[in-house]
C-alpha cells in the first residue's frame, strides 16, 4: 500500500502494521478458553466437529480458489480458519460429520468466495453456514447432547433441548416460569457452561474472558457486544417486569443460547459490521431487538444468528448514513 | 433464405442470448415463487408460454388499431383475459397443478416478460415473427423454470419430477425448497448459464 | 400500418372494442368450464374422503353434517359414508389452534366400531422439516387401527401412547388434540349402529 496516497476500498481499512492476519490470530487465542470448556463438557465430539469444520473450510477455500476461480490462494490469512472454528462453535457436537462439511462448503463457497472473498462478503460466512444447516436439518440442529462432566467418550448418550428451547416449548404449552425453572440449569451452570448447547456457546464465562482479551488487544471495540447485550437486557427486562411468569428473566436470556458468542465474536466481524462507532451502536441495537423478537415471538427458540445476518444486510446502508471521515478532509492528518 | 435464417435467430435468442430468466431477469415473481419442484416449474412455464403466445398474436394483429396513448391498458386487458382463460381451464382439467400454482396463475398478468414482449416486439412486428418470438421466449422461460425447479427439487426433496431417489427418512437440504433456496439456486444457475453461453458463443 | 391517432374518440372506441371482445370470450370460456370446475372440486373432496374412509358407494359430501362447537370457530364437519345402505365409516374434521404456528386441521376417518381408519392433514403451517413430518407415513401409521378409547392420543411425554415427532413435541400435541376432538365429536354425534337413512 506504500505507493498509494488515497485508499478506496471496502472495509476492513487496515492502516497500521496490524495486518488482518494478526487480527485473526488474536481472535484464535481468544477462542481457546471456550474451546477447552467445550472439550471438557462434550468430550471428543466437540474436538471432532471443530477439526472437521476447520479442515473442510480450508480445503474448500483452497480448491475453489485454485481450480474454479483461479485466483490467489488466501488460506494462510487465518480467516477461513476462524470461519471454521466459529461455525463449529455454532453446531451441536452430535451433528453428523457430513453435515458439518456441507455447512463449511456453504460458509466458504457461498457466503464468502461467491461475494469476492475476504473483505467483500456481506454476510458473516460462519453464520450463513449455520443458518443454512439449521433451516435444512432442523431435527439434527436442535438436538443437543446433554453435557457430562469430564466427558471423554465420542458417543453422546443423551440428547435434549437447550434451556431456551425448553423455555419456549413449555411456555407454549402453558407452563409458568416457576414450573419451568426446575427443568433448566441454574444460572451458575449457565455461566460456567454445564448446559445443553452448541459446541462453543455454552460457557458464558469462558467466552467473556476471550471477549475481554479481544477488547484489551483492540481487535474489537466494546460498542457492539455491550450494546447488543444491554439492548437485549432492557427489552426482555420490560416483558419480564410486567409478567415474570410468562417471560424468563434477562439473565437467563443473556447467559444461554448464542447471545455472548454472537455479540463478541460474530457481530464484531470487521468485514460485516459498520465502520464508525455511531454505526456500530445502531447495528448493535438492531441485533439486540431482532434477537429478542425472535426469541419471544418467533418460531425458533434462538435468534442471535438470524438477527446478526439481518443486520449484516443493513451495514452498507448504515455506512452511508454514518460515514467514516474521509481521508484528505483534514489537512493536518498524516499521509498514509 | 436470409428471412428464414432470421427467424431461426429470432427463435433462439429467447432461449440463449436473451433468455428471459437468466439474462434479462424478467418475471422473477413466478420464477422464485413456484419453482419448488420441476413439475411446478414446467407447469408455470407452459402456462406462461401459452399466454405469451396468444397475447403476442393478438397484439401483433391489432397493433395498428390501438392508439399509442392507450396501448398499455389495451395490452393488459388482452393479457389478463388470456390469463383468466388459462386459470379456468387449469382449474377444470388440471386441478392438481391449479392447486400447486395457486396465486401465481393470476399473477401471470403482471409478469413483465409478457407485457415486455407485447410492447417491445409484437407491437412492432408482424404476426409470424411475433409467434416465433413468443415461442422462443416462452421456451426459454419454461426451460429456465424447469431447470430451477429440478435443481431445487433434487437438493431439497431428493427427487426429480416426484421420483424419489433417496429414502423418505433421509435428510435433504430442505432449505432449497424454501424461499431462500430459490434465490441461491437462481443465482448459481444464472452464473452457470452465462458461463456456458459466453464460452459457446 | 400507420397507427391510429390518439384522439379521444379513437381511444374510447379501441378500449371499448377490446374489453367487449375480452368480456364475451371470457363469458364463453366460463360457460364451458363451469361444469368441469364444479366436478373437479367435488372430486378433490371425495378423494380426501376416500383416503380416510373404508369403501363407500354413497356421496358423503352431500350427507355432511355441521356441528357447532365451542372449541373451534368453524363448525365441525361430519361425513358419513355407507356401503349398501349400512354405515361403513365416518370422517370427522378435527382441528387445534395449539400448533407451533397456529392452526392444525386434520381429517380423521373412523370405522363404525370406533377405530381409526386413517388420518390426512388438511391444513398446517408448521416448521418445514420438523412439524411438517406429521404428514409422513411413519407418523400417521401409529394411529391406524387404533381405538382412541384405549389408545391415548397424547404424546408419550405427556403420558399418552403417541411417539412424538423428533424436535416437534408441540406439533405432536396439537395433532393429538385435533384427533381427540374428532374422536369426541364422533362419539357424541354418531350412534354406534346408526342405520343409513336416505
Amino acid at each position: 500500500m506504500s505507493d498509494q496516497t488515497i485508499v478506496i476500498s471496502a472495509s476492513p481499512h487496515v492502516h497500521s502494521d496490524r495486518t488482518s492476519k494478526k487480527l485473526m490470530y488474536d481472535v484464535l487465542i481468544a477462542l481457546i478458553p471456550a474451546f477447552l470448556v467445550s472439550i471438557y463438557v462434550f468430550g471428543l465430539g466437540a474436538l471432532l466437529i471443530t477439526a472437521t469444520a476447520v479442515i473442510s473450510c480450508l480445503l474448500f477455500e483452497y480448491v475453489i480458489q485454485k481450480y474454479l476461480l483461479k485466483t490467489e490462494i488466501t488460506i494462510t490469512d487465518g480467516s477461513a480458519l476462524i470461519t471454521g472454528i466459529l461455525l463449529a462453535f455454532n453446531l451441536p457436537s452430535s451433528l453428523p460429520i457430513w453435515m458439518v462439511v456441507i455447512g463449511s462448503f456453504i460458509a466458504i463457497g457461498v457466503a464468502k468466495l461467491s461475494f469476492g472473498g475476504l473483505g467483500y462478503n456481506i454476510f458473516n460466512p460462519a453464520l450463513v453456514g449455520r443458518v443454512f444447516l439449521l433451516v435444512s436439518f432442523p431435527v439434527q440442529m436442535t438436538m443437543w447432547p446433554t453435557p457430562v462432566e469430564n466427558n471423554t467418550t465420542l458417543a453422546d448418550a443423551v440428547t435434549g433441548a437447550t434451556p431456551l428451547g425448553i423455555i419456549k416449548e413449555e411456555l407454549l404449552y402453558g407452563s409458568t416460569m416457576t414450573e419451568i425453572s426446575t427443568k433448566i440449569p441454574s444460572t451458575l451452570n449457565l455461566l460456567l457452561g454445564f448446559t445443553g448447547g452448541s459446541v462453543g456457546e455454552m460457557s458464558a464465562l469462558a467466552l467473556l474472558l476471550g471477549g475481554i482479551f479481544l477488547i484489551a488487544r483492540k481487535v474489537i471495540t466494546w460498542h457492539i457486544p455491550v450494546v447488543i447485550l444491554v439492548t437485549m437486557a432492557i427489552f426482555i427486562g420490560v416483558f419480564w417486569f410486567i409478567d415474570p411468569e410468562h417471560y424468563a428473566n434477562p439473565l437467563i436470556h443473556l447467559l444461554s443460547g448464542g447471545a455472548i458468542l454472537g455479540a463478541f465474536y460474530m457481530a464484531t466481524d470487521l468485514v460485516t459490521s459498520p465502520m464508525t462507532k455511531k454505526g456500530m451502536v445502531v447495528f448493535a441495537v438492531g441485533i439486540g431487538i431482532i434477537t429478542v423478537v425472535i426469541r419471544l415471538f418467533g418460531a425458533y427458540p434462538e435468534g442471535v444468528s438470524f438477527a446478526i445476518l439481518i443486520m449484516n444486510a443493513f451495514v452498507p446502508l448504515i455506512n452511508t448514513y454514518f460515514k467514516p471521515r474521509r481521508f484528505g478532509n483534514k489537512i493536518k492528518s498524516k499521509m498514509i | 433464405m436470409s428471412e428464414k435464417l432470421n427467424q431461426k435467430q429470432n427463435f433462439l435468442k429467447g432461449i440463449i442470448k436473451d433468455n428471459p430468466v437468466f439474462v434479462m431477469l424478467l418475471g422473477m415473481c413466478p420464477t422464485l415463487g413456484v419453482t419448488s419442484s420441476a413439475f411446478n416449474g414446467l407447469g408455470m412455464g407452459v402456462a406462461t408460454l401459452f399466454v405469451l403466445l396468444m397475447s403476442n398474436i393478438v397484439v401483433s394483429l391489432i397493433k395498428s388499431q390501438i392508439p399509442a396513448k392507450v396501448r398499455i391498458p389495451a395490452f393488459i386487458i388482452i393479457i389478463a383475459s388470456f390469463v383468466t382463460i388459462v386459470e379456468m381451464v387449469l382449474e377444470a382439467y388440471l386441478p392438481v397443478l391449479f392447486e400447486q400454482l395457486g396465486i401465481f396463475i393470476p399473477l401471470i398478468v403482471v409478469n413483465c416478460l409478457i407485457l415486455g414482449r407485447a410492447e417491445a416486439f409484437a407491437s412492432k412486428n408482424n404476426m409470424v415473427s411475433s409467434i416465433i418470438d413468443a415461442l422462443g421466449m416462452g421456451t426459454g422461460f419454461t426451460i429456465a423454470l424447469t431447470f430451477l425447479g429440478a435443481a431445487r427439487e433434487i437438493f431439497g426433496s431428493g427427487s426429480i419430477f416426484d421420483l424419489r431417489f433417496v429414502s423418505e427418512d433421509a435428510s435433504t437440504l430442505i432449505l432449497f425448497i424454501l424461499p431462500p433456496g430459490a434465490f441461491i439456486a437462481l443465482a448459481y444457475l444464472t452464473v452457470l448459464f452465462n458461463r456456458i453461453a459466453t464460452k459457446t458463443s | 400500418m400507420s397507427k391510429k391517432k390518439s384522439t379521444f374518440l379513437n381511444m374510447i372506441l379501441a378500449l371499448f372494442v377490446i374489453t367487449l371482445v375480452a368480456g364475451l370470450s371470457l363469458g364463453y370460456v366460463n360457460d364451458l368450464t363451469k361444469g368441469p370446475i364444479a366436478k373437479a372440486k367435488l372430486e378433490r373432496k371425495v378423494n380426501a374422503l376416500k383416503e380416510v374412509l373404508p369403501d363407500f358407494d354413497n356421496n358423503p359430501v352431500e350427507d355432511v353434517r355441521k356441528i357447532a362447537s365451542d372449541k373451534t370457530k368453524d363448525s365441525i364437519e361430519i361425513y358419513t359414508a355407507s356401503l349398501k345402505n349400512t354405515v361403513s365409516g365416518t370422517a370427522v374434521i378435527g382441528s387445534s389452534e395449539k400448533g407451533f404456528s397456529g392452526l392444525v386441521k386434520i381429517m380423521v376417518g373412523f370405522k363404525p366400531n370406533g377405530t381409526i381408519k386413517n388420518i390426512v392433514v388438511l391444513e398446517q403451517k408448521e416448521t418445514p422439516g420438523l412439524g411438517t413430518k406429521m404428514k409422513d407415513e411413519k407418523f400417521i401409521k401409529q394411529f391406524r387401527e387404533k381405538d382412541p378409547s384405549t389408545f391415548n392420543l397424547k404424546a408419550t411425554k405427556d403420558g399418552g401412547d403417541v411417539d412424538a415427532l423428533t424436535g416437534a413435541t408441540i406439533t405432536t400435541r396439537a395433532f393429538g388434540e385435533a384427533a381427540q376432538m374428532a374422536y369426541d365429536v364422533f362419539v357424541a354425534h354418531t350412534e354406534p349402529q346408526e342405520k343409513f337413512k336416505k
